[in-house]
């Protein structure tokens, strides 16, 4: 037996968040098909009340997939390249295919066992009838089978480049994020436009790489995108374009595992104010604020610490958010317009829930892998105890770190103004519409920043607190949308609106009249909500510093 | 060593987690402008001493002072008084030398300017002005140390505590490192410093602690400590050929247990080494007792090229003590040497 499968594997296993993990997944998928379990005496010849609970185990799956698969491979080859024990491998008689095979089948054995865990609620599901055994069930599993396959691929090809373990689980949770769902958006955006030609082809094959659609057409409902309209299609494309990808992801990966992946100079540090007068114009136009150029003291009126974290960031530099805000700008700014120009006839509204979701998306993508290592990264790096011998008390430091990350959601959150702007000058009855949305794409923010903090507080790894933080801020967000996207059944008008009130995106969208969202009262139950969050996860991450700041 | 010429002082200090006792008992004293060279294994205890002297950890039992606060309830004070370099460097991603020591400049309330000129000051004292525009996560171990020991200076301490500086550096670094160690010293700055490596810290400490098992089993200065395991010295006499070697072994063994005390009997060792035509003993007897064994064996007909004492130093110190903590209490070395600290002060 290969023995990089044996250590990987057992390597998962002997982790007591596996074991956890593996035990919440067996007792939550048992209690969802329970709590839907059919209670009264009536029989179901229509099988619509299996489908249901189907649909929920089959969602939920989808969703512990996305959310627990994709930690392990990321992690995978960087930290045997930091630990030192990628160059034994690579210097032992295992070939760099063997290595490959064996670091994935860990990961993926360990991911079938999750995929296992779901049996017991599965085959209950199966027990009620009315789903088809091969075409819904044993589809559901094989679409699933590929996803883990993908994502472990995709995982260890950023590990493969990652110089850090918590930017290997950043970068990789941000890419199956953009699989899941980035790539539903070129459809979405030409669907009714008329025949685009190849454009519209390359959209259908590029959704194809999500499994949102796939998985729809396995429980038998119309896709993201498709109109209302059933596809038929959507699993075999899905097949198709993840054996693809995986192999390519694969090949890529094999190509790195040998001496290029140490092979790396030191940076030389060179500084543009030593540079010639030609690179130093050039720097400043393409840069606009240039991270290589020397830096002056931190001001006396400054947070050090707050500097500090700006200036120490490999994520989230000043030089990247001004291009991707600037990026925004101009598609906020392009939607808003061609609405008005007539070129599309989707409305002022839906170009609002357009805008509010790309914030939201980039708040949820950006907030985490800021938050979540400002404790662990310190405690990671060795910096928490040079921080702790500094006159700085607790209260400075977390202060420092937490405007660090308001300042940038700040950036992030003015980047879709002009779009804003542009739809009150269209339509300027929106304008108290547009600033509730704007409070609560501020609230979104407080809440998401408070939960990342707090939950990245409370563990020592900086790749563990970006992950659990991430894990948990999707499924704070995402919960919600799920129970909204069944609130015809099995959810009611008031179970809808308790949950959405939990979500200050609902919120906005009810304020925008988005289609779907205009019969909820959500406000203002949704911001006292986050505010009472943010608050509580903020006096937890206080609690943790406070703990932390004192002697042993 | 008069109070005032005290700068860190221990007495009694304990720290124990549940039934493990990681300190037992340490009482010390060091003064101003001295290097303490903390000496022991792995896990002796060495770390958590420096943590509570620090204010990072919390003592079980009694006190730590330096320069008259209390490294527990002062945390303010100590943090100004001390600069501490931990073994683990602390390093930030993406950031400039000068920027790192601009941040902690800056943590440490020094105004822009002054921390502008500190900053250079600090680089030249640590011999890392060429390292100023490098990326601090690009900086291999031997450049680290430095830029560690430069931050540790940022805000002028008074006491530098520096764990494990010279791990993981090459020859040429070491010797550096010794060079500014020293400059540190004559600075007026209190270090102490704890390394594995001992002949590093022989050349450089004014005093030496060793410590095993939590407890601390001699204390003073190296010249002291030395005299106290030169108890049982070691001798080596090479002569001309290889057949005289047995011949010679017989003759110090029944030489020396005519001349050694009663209770000593016993405890010689000779060993001869015919390919190195050489005879070693170790014995307990002074040099007036010794001097006529020379005689002796020349009078026997025996030709000796050379009668040398095999030199002790602080690694030899360090096992002996060790070893002598390891077999209990009752060992001399076992017990701190009660007045190597004041001698140590007398020293300078």
């Amino acid at each position: 037996m290969n023995p990089v499968i044996q250590r990987e594997f057992y390597g998962i296993l002997r982790s007591p968040k596996a074991l956890a993990m593996l035990l919440i997944l067996t007792i939550v998928f048992s209690v969802a098909v329970l709590m839907r379990w059919p209670s009264d005496a009536s029989a179901d010849l229509s099988g619509s009340q299996s489908l249901e609970v189907f649909r929920i185990f089959g969602y939920g799956l989808l969703a512990g997939v996305m959310f627990l698969v994709p930690a392990f491979p990321a992690v995978s080859i960087v930290n045997e390249k930091n630990d030192g024990t990628l160059e034994l491998l690579l210097n032992s008689p295992l070939s760099a295919g063997a290595i490959y095979f064996g670091k994935i089948s860990g990961v993926l054995l360990f991911s079938l066992l999750v995929l296992l865990s779901s049996l017991p609620a599965s085959a209950a599901c199966y027990a009620m009838g009315g789903i088809d055994f091969t075409a819904e069930l044993g589809l559901l599993y094989l679409v699933l089978l590929l996803l883990v396959v993908q994502y472990s691929t995709l995982g260890m090809l950023v590990s493969s480049y990652a110089q850090t373990s918590d930017a290997a689980v950043r970068i990789t949770y941000s890419a199956v994020f953009a699989l899941f769902f980035l790539t539903l958006i070129p459809r979405a955006f030409m669907q009714g436009t008329g025949d685009w030609g190849m454009l519209k082809w390359g959209g259908d094959w590029i959704r194809y790489l999500s499994p949102l659609p796939a998985v729809m057409e396995i429980m038998g409902q119309s896709s993201v995108g498709s109109a209302g309209l059933k596809e038929t299609n959507s699993t075999l494309g899905f097949v198709i374009v993840t054996l693809v990808s995986s192999f390519l992801f694969a090949l890529k990966t094999l190509t790195r595992l040998n001496y290029r992946i140490f092979d790396q100079s030191r940076a030389q540090g060179v500084i543009t104010d030593d540079r010639g007068l030609g690179t130093r114009v050039a720097r400043r136009l393409f840069y606009i604020v240039d991270p290589q150029r020397r830096k002056a003291g931190i001001p006396w009126f400054l947070n050090p610490v707050m500097v500090k974290e700006f200036r120490c960031r490999r994520f989230g530099r000043m030089q990247w958010l001004l291009r991707l805000i600037a990026f925004c700008a101009v598609v906020s700014m392009i939607l808003t317009s061609m609405t008005a120009l007539g070129v599309t006839s989707w409305g002022v509204n839906n170009i609002g829930a357009l805008l509010v979701v790309l914030q939201v998306m980039l708040v949820l993508v950006l907030t985490p892998s800021l938050a979540s290592g400002l404790i662990s990264g310190e405690l990671d790096s060795g910096g928490w105890a040079l921080l702790r011998m500094t006159p700085m008390s607790a209260r400075q430091v977390v202060i420092g770190k937490i405007l660090s990350v308001i300042w940038t959601l700040l950036l992030v959150l003015m980047a879709t103004l002009p779009g804003y702007i542009m739809m009150i000058v269209i339509q300027p009855t929106m304008i108290t519409q547009v600033q509730i949305v704007l409070i609560c794409l501020g609230w979104t923010a407080a809440y998401v920043l408070a939960v990342s903090a707090a939950v990245g507080g409370m563990f020592r790894s900086t790749a563990v607190s970006t992950t659990m933080s991430y894990v948990i801020v999707i499924a704070l967000f995402l919960l919600p949308m799920i129970v909204w996207l069944r609130r015809e059944a099995p959810f009611g008008q008031d179970t809808v609106e308790a949950a959405l009130k939990s979500n200050p995106v609902g919120a906005a969208l009810s304020a925008l009249q988005t289609p779907g969202f205009e019969s909820y009262d959500l406000l203002p139950a949704a911001w006292w909500f986050a505010g009472f969050v943010s608050l509580f996860m903020l006096f937890v991450l206080g609690i943790q510093v406070w703990r932390l700041t004192r002697p042993d | 060593m008069s109070d005032s010429e005290v700068v860190v002082e221990t007495k009694d200090l304990t720290k124990s987690y549940g039934e493990f006792t990681a300190l037992d008992s340490l009482t010390m004293q060091v003064g101003k402008g001295q290097i303490l060279g903390f000496i022991g294994p792995n896990g002796a205890g060495k770390t958590t001493t420096i943590r509570i002297l620090v204010g990072l950890s919390k003592p079980t039992r009694g006190v730590a002072k330096i320069a008259g606060a209390d490294c527990l309830n002062e945390s303010r004070k100590i943090k100004r008084l001390v600069g501490y370099m931990p073994d683990e460097f602390g390093r930030y991603n993406n950031m400039r030398v000068s920027e790192y020591l601009d941040f902690f400049g800056a943590a440490y309330g020094i105004g822009r300017r002054a921390r502008n000129r500190r900053v250079d000051e600090v680089l030249e004292i640590a011999g890392a002005t060429h390292m100023r525009d490098l990326f601090v996560d690009a900086l291999s171990r031997g450049m680290q140390q430095r830029v560690g020991i430069a931050r540790t200076l940022m805000h002028d301490p008074e006491v530098m505590i520096l764990d494990e500086p010279a791990n993981g550096l090459d020859p040429q670094a070491r010797i550096d490192m010794r060079f500014m160690l020293l400059r540190l010293a004559e600075m007026g700055k209190t270090l102490i410093v704890t390394s594995h490596i001992l002949p590093e810290l022989a050349r450089v400490c004014d005093l030496v602690a060793m410590i095993t098992k939590g407890k601390l089993r001699a204390f003073g200065t190296l010249d002291e400590i030395m005299k106290d395991i030169k108890q049982r010295r070691t001798f080596e006499l090479l002569l001309l050929n290889g057949d005289q070697v047995d011949r010679t072994t017989a003759a110090v063994r029944n030489w020396l247990e005519q001349h050694s005390a009663e209770e000593t009997l016993g405890q010689s060792d000779v060993t001869g080494a015919p390919a190195e035509t050489m005879v070693r003993f170790s014995t307990s007897l002074g040099d007036e007792a010794l001097s006529p064994l020379l005689t002796h064996l020349v009078q026997q007909g025996e030709a000796v090229a050379q009668f040398r004492e095999v030199a002790t130093d602080l690694e030899d110190a360090f096992l002996s003590v060790a070893n002598a903590g390891e077999q209990g209490p009752q060992m001399k070395a076992s017990a701190p040497l009660p007045k190597t600290a004041d001698a140590g002060a007398n020293a300078q």
